[in-house]
């Protein structure tokens, strides 16, 4: 539980995600591949934080170190300021039930339960009676605006209805910080949209939200910006911004 | 001859690619080929070293016996009205048309044998010191009958563990041991009372399956004749000019149980009882390769069943790069032609070399038999068996693949789960570990069931041992002497590497199914795993999916096993073996099936989850 | 603003300027709330000095812009048809930011990584407001239906700027 005797800055013990010099490789020697390359990164409560890259340069990489589905090589990383990069594989599962919530690019629905079923699995999980976790089911499938398809298959949804039944399922134990992973990667620009609406309306509930993407549109979305290239940080933007005059002539409309 | 060579090569190269897959499939076949080996085998080796035993005693075609009526409410004639009975019979069978030869008659006593402090039942048969014409017992050590000196049929006196020099009681008196000898006359300990019409008696408190066979002087013989256990019976050997009209004659003086003249017994009944040693172990071996073969056939389905994902995706890319069904069908089976008949081989060079350890007929007869021949025609009939495994593991995954359309077959490597709702409403109620367990079960109904059903007839096997083991502790009423009975040994042998083979089938079995469960169920438990559960959780899972399966195939082996005894022993004594025994046999399995699933599981749950998900995805 | 969209929303029947001003706004949502009050009446001045458009003088008061009644001329409608049956597409735009690049390395004034960074942060500033407006417009607006399109060629815009920042950093690390 207790942090190893670290200490931290004062404004990263106020952050709900923390990482410091956070590296992932792989191979030996010649063959060495840093994926992750001393990776330091705070997210503040309420906060989107968006990754870019272009592929392969490690953004999916990271965020599966911060949401403990793999163990980095070195650094460390704290969530509300806990430590987790040593913890065991029982306590990591513990701490995915409870305090992160994880949205795949390739939906990962089950696909011989229905949207409910899957929605309310995390909760089954954590040890919540069946009807609890059925309760809180149908009010996330509501809230993400699948009420009508609760009882669905995947295969009989569509694909942006697939992410928000995945994404409704990520926030079925409350977490402290939804990760998202590609999100709108394998969804049109429709569904894009419903998922674009979908995060906007959980930033203003005040989750934090932590996406990687290469779509520069939910990029957007988020209150940081921050591009990768080669496992590293290499720029970081704040998005605040002009005004709507500003379009005009980009849509042609000068003069 | 260009697509011949292609599909060899395409089979060598999957074969090569999973070794493991190919030399499990391997193991089971060869364990079916070489039980069927033996049990073929076995059939075919009865009568030899008995023939070889006939010609070096020169035995009898027919042997009599010759005593007064012997209804249950006559006494027997003894004395000097015995004789003058024995004589008038004697005279009647060796003028009997077709007698060319005889000896006898010898006087045949029942005694009691007292030696190193066991107790056994005998008949003594009088001799000349003299060799006899027909049926002179051919000794295998010391020397033959002298007055005070006995000799032992072989295995009667290894049953008793005398040897040549040992002192004997026989009804109270004492002898020595002068020699220990084979014939063809008698079936020997302990089957010397299963020949047709035998007599056999030796006193009131002698178990008659208990019973041997020795040879001394015939004063000695009339000597132990007492009051209470007078002399009733005479023996006389009879040589036929055609030994095939044996049965005919003896049925000639068949007179049904009231018996006022001679009983004979032709030579092939003898024989029949000499192959007792093995006929029993044929009874044990037959229903025994039945299971393990029943087994065998499950495990090939399972082995099966787990590379039909991987099957279907290869059938698919074969199909679109313009393969019929046809030549996907005969690469799928080449494979595992390859496999069956390497298996048949292995099988039937184990079964060679295994078969004589089985077919010695032990002591009683003279002579090594040699190893027991593999015939061309057993080998053939194994081959065939491991051929048709080999088919009907293929045909299955053929079909489907064949039917399936190749865009689905390279898309969807796998039968997409099938969906229970009630079995995933039912699941939400309990804790996470059952909660994974029971749905996946639900995934795949038909893995739980081969799962069940290989338990059930692994567990039908080893209840059917249970009985024999229990029915043989019975005491039989008398009390047992405590000789060995070579018998029931040779029979503990045969149960013991059908249960063995049992066992390791099944676990083959359990290990390739939790295997193939852990391969399918990878990407949903890492998924699992992501969304919360620990690692011992879904290694809990994995075990109880295995053993939800397991209990109630364990609980119908039990009645199955019972029933296998059954028709196996036609209709013998049977004692059901006790409840605790039971109990802890079905305890056993499903703790068993626990453990072995728990290693492929811990293995499976052990990778990092964004490994797996990722390399699901790419 | 294009003469052509001008003639056009007289096509349906004659308005008045303000009607058409109307029509506009409605047609570009939030875009339109900045467009000039007195563009459209210039642009109407022009068109019927070209002859493409003729006035009808309302009763009322003269020689007051918005009391005009305007109408398309024979001449307008044949405009019209033939703007219509069009099929090009304006012009991208990117020439001017390539050569801006080159000519900054070449003269060694700044680094081109910087500039293309600047830019795409503006772009993106850019996208997250037209972003922004596209979704707080209902359904299947008409405004809605344009933002997205801004959206979607500011991605296009920023797609190629990665390019270009992936390009001018390889060529830093050459002599």
């Amino acid at each position: 539980m207790s942090d190893a005797g670290t200490t931290m800055s004062s404004t990263a013990s106020t952050s709900m995600l923390c990482a410091r010099g956070l590296r992932k490789e792989y191979g030996k020697e010649a063959g060495l591949v840093r994926a992750v390359d001393e990776v330091d990164l705070d997210v503040a409560q309420a906060e989107t934080v968006a990754i870019m890259g272009p592929s392969g340069c490690g953004k999916s990489t990271l965020l599966h170190l911060l949401g403990g589905l793999d163990r980095p090589s070195a650094g460390e990383l704290w969530l509300a300021g806990q430590r987790i990069d040593g913890m065991s594989e029982r306590a990591l599962a513990r701490l995915r039930r409870e305090a992160i919530g994880f949205v795949f690019q390739a939906f990962h629905l089950m696909d011989e339960l229905t949207a409910v079923e899957n929605v309310e699995l995390p909760a089954l999980l954590a040890g919540r009676s069946p009807r609890a976790a059925r309760r809180r089911a149908i009010g996330l499938l509501e809230r993400v605006g699948l009420a009508d398809r609760a009882k669905f298959l995947p295969s009989a949804l569509s694909g942006g209805q697939r992410q928000r039944a995945a994404i409704a399922r990520a926030l079925a134990n409350d977490p402290l910080v939804v990760l998202a992973d590609e999100p709108t990667g394998n969804l049109d620009s429709e569904a894009t949209l419903d998922v674009l609406r979908l995060f906007d309306t959980l930033h203003a509930a005040g989750q934090t939200l932590v996406v990687v993407t290469h779509d520069s549109r939910i990029a957007a979305t988020a209150d940081r910006l921050i591009t990768m290239r080669d496992g590293a940080f290499i720029d970081e933007t704040r998005l605040t911004g002009g005004t709507t005059g500003q379009l005009s002539a980009l849509a042609g409309l000068d003069g | 001859m260009g697509r011949i060579l292609l599909i060899c090569r395409l089979a060598e190269r999957d074969l090569r690619r999973h070794p493991a897959q190919a030399l499990l499939l391997l193991v089971v076949i060869m364990a079916a080929t070489t039980v069927l080996t033996l049990g073929l085998v076995l059939h075919g080796v009865t009568s030899q070293p008995y023939q070889q035993t006939r010609a070096a005693t020169n035995g009898p075609d027919e042997v009599a016996y010759l005593s007064g009526p012997t209804g249950p409410h006559e006494s027997p004639e003894t004395g000097t009205r015995l004789q003058a009975l024995v004589h008038s019979q004697v005279r009647e069978l060796v003028h009997a048309p077709g007698v060319i030869g005889h000896s006898g008659p010898y006087p045949l006593a029942g005694a009691l044998v007292r030696a190193l402090g066991l107790t056994a039942g005998a008949e003594a048969e009088g001799r000349e010191e003299r060799p006899a014409a027909v049926d002179q017992p051919k000794l295998t050590a010391g020397s033959w009958v002298r007055p005070g000196g006995v000799v032992l049929e072989r295995t009667f006196a290894d049953a008793l563990g005398v040897r040549v020099g040992d002192r004997i009681t026989l009804n109270g008196r004492a002898f020595r041991v002068a020699g220990i000898a084979v014939t063809a006359a008698n079936a020997p300990y302990p089957t010397l009372c299963y020949s047709d019409a035998g007599g056999c008696w030796a006193g009131p408190n002698v178990p008659s399956s208990d019973m041997g066979l020795l040879w001394l002087t015939e004063p000695d013989a009339d000597r132990l004749a007492t009051s209470a256990n007078p002399l009733t019976t005479y023996i006389l050997n009879l040589k036929l000019k055609n030994p095939a009209r044996a049965q005919a004659l003896a049925n000639r003086y068949d007179n049904g149980s009231n018996t006022a003249g001679p009983s004979l017994t032709p030579w092939p009944g003898i024989a029949a009882a000499d192959g007792l040693l093995v006929t029993g172990e044929q009874q044990v071996l037959n229903p025994g390769a039945w299971v393990v073969g029943l087994l065998a056939v499950a495990s090939v389905a399972v082995l099966a069943g787990g590379r039909m994902a991987e099957a279907t995706r290869r059938v698919g890319l074969l199909k679109a790069v313009g393969g019929t069904p046809g030549l996907v069908a005969v690469v799928l089976l080449a494979e595992n032609l390859a496999l069956a008949l390497a298996a048949a081989a292995a099988g039937l060079a184990a079964g060679r070399l295994a078969a004589p350890l089985l077919t010695n007929p032990g002591a009683a007869l003279v002579g090594a038999p040699g190893a027991p021949s593999v015939t061309p025609s057993i080998a053939g009939l194994v081959v065939a068996v491991a051929l048709v495994v080999a088919l009907a593991a293929t045909l299955v995954p053929a079909i489907r693949a064949a039917r399936t359309s190749t865009v689905s077959a390279l898309a969807n490597s796998a039968r997409p789960p099938r969906r229970r709702a009630a079995l995933i409403a039912l699941s939400t109620r309990l804790p996470p570990p059952l909660l994974l367990g029971l749905r996946l079960v639900a995934r795949r109904p038909r893995r739980a069931l081969l799962s069940m059903a290989s338990i059930a007839v692994t567990i039908m096997g080893i209840v059917a041992v249970l009985t024999v083991h229990a029915t043989a502790d019975e005491p039989i009423a008398g009390g047992g002497s405590g000789l060995n009975n070579p018998i029931y040994d040779r029979n503990q042998q045969v149960l013991m590497v059908l249960t063995v083979m049992l066992l390791v089938l099944a676990s083959v079995n359990t290990i390739f199914t939790t295997w193939a469960t852990v391969l399918d169920t990878r990407q949903p438990s890492a998924l699992t795993r992501a969304l919360g559960a620990t690692p011992q959780q879904i290694s809990a899972g994995l075990s109880v999916a295995q053993v939800l399966p397991a209990l109630p195939g364990a609980l119908l082996g039990i009645p199955l096993g019972i029933a296998l005894y059954l028709a196996a022993d036609g209709g013998g004594l049977m004692s059901i073996p006790p409840a605790w025994w039971l109990a802890a046999t079905v305890l056993g399995t499903l703790l068993v099936v626990a453990g072995l699933t728990a290693i492929p599981a811990r293995i499976g749950a052990r990778r990092p989850v964004a490994e797996i998900l990722r390399s699901e995805t790419a | 603003m294009q003469q052509e969209v001008v003639l056009a929303l007289l096509a349906k029947e004659p308005s008045h300027g303000y009607q058409l001003r109307a029509r506009l706004v409605q047609a570009l949502g939030p875009l339109g709330d900045a467009m000039n009050a007195g563009q459209i009446y210039v642009t109407l001045g022009r068109l019927e000095k070209a002859g493409l458009v003729a006035c009808e003088q309302a009763a009322g008061v003269a020689d007051r812009p918005d009391r005009k009644v305007y109408a398309l001329t024979a001449a307008g409608q044949q405009r019209v048809a033939g703007w219509l049956s069009e099929v090009s597409w304006p012009k991208p735009d990117l020439a001017e930011f390539h050569l801006k690049l080159i000519a900054a390395a070449a003269a060694r004034l700044a680094d081109p990584v910087a500039m293309v960074d600047a830019q795409r942060r503006e772009l993106l500033r850019r996208l997250r407001d037209a972003q922004r407006a596209a979704m707080a417009e209902p359904g299947r607006s008409d405004a809605g239906l344009l933002l997205e399109g801004i959206v979607l060629r500011l991605q296009a815009d920023l797609r190629w700027l990665e390019a270009c920042e992936r390009n001018w950093t390889g060529r830093k690390d050459q002599p």
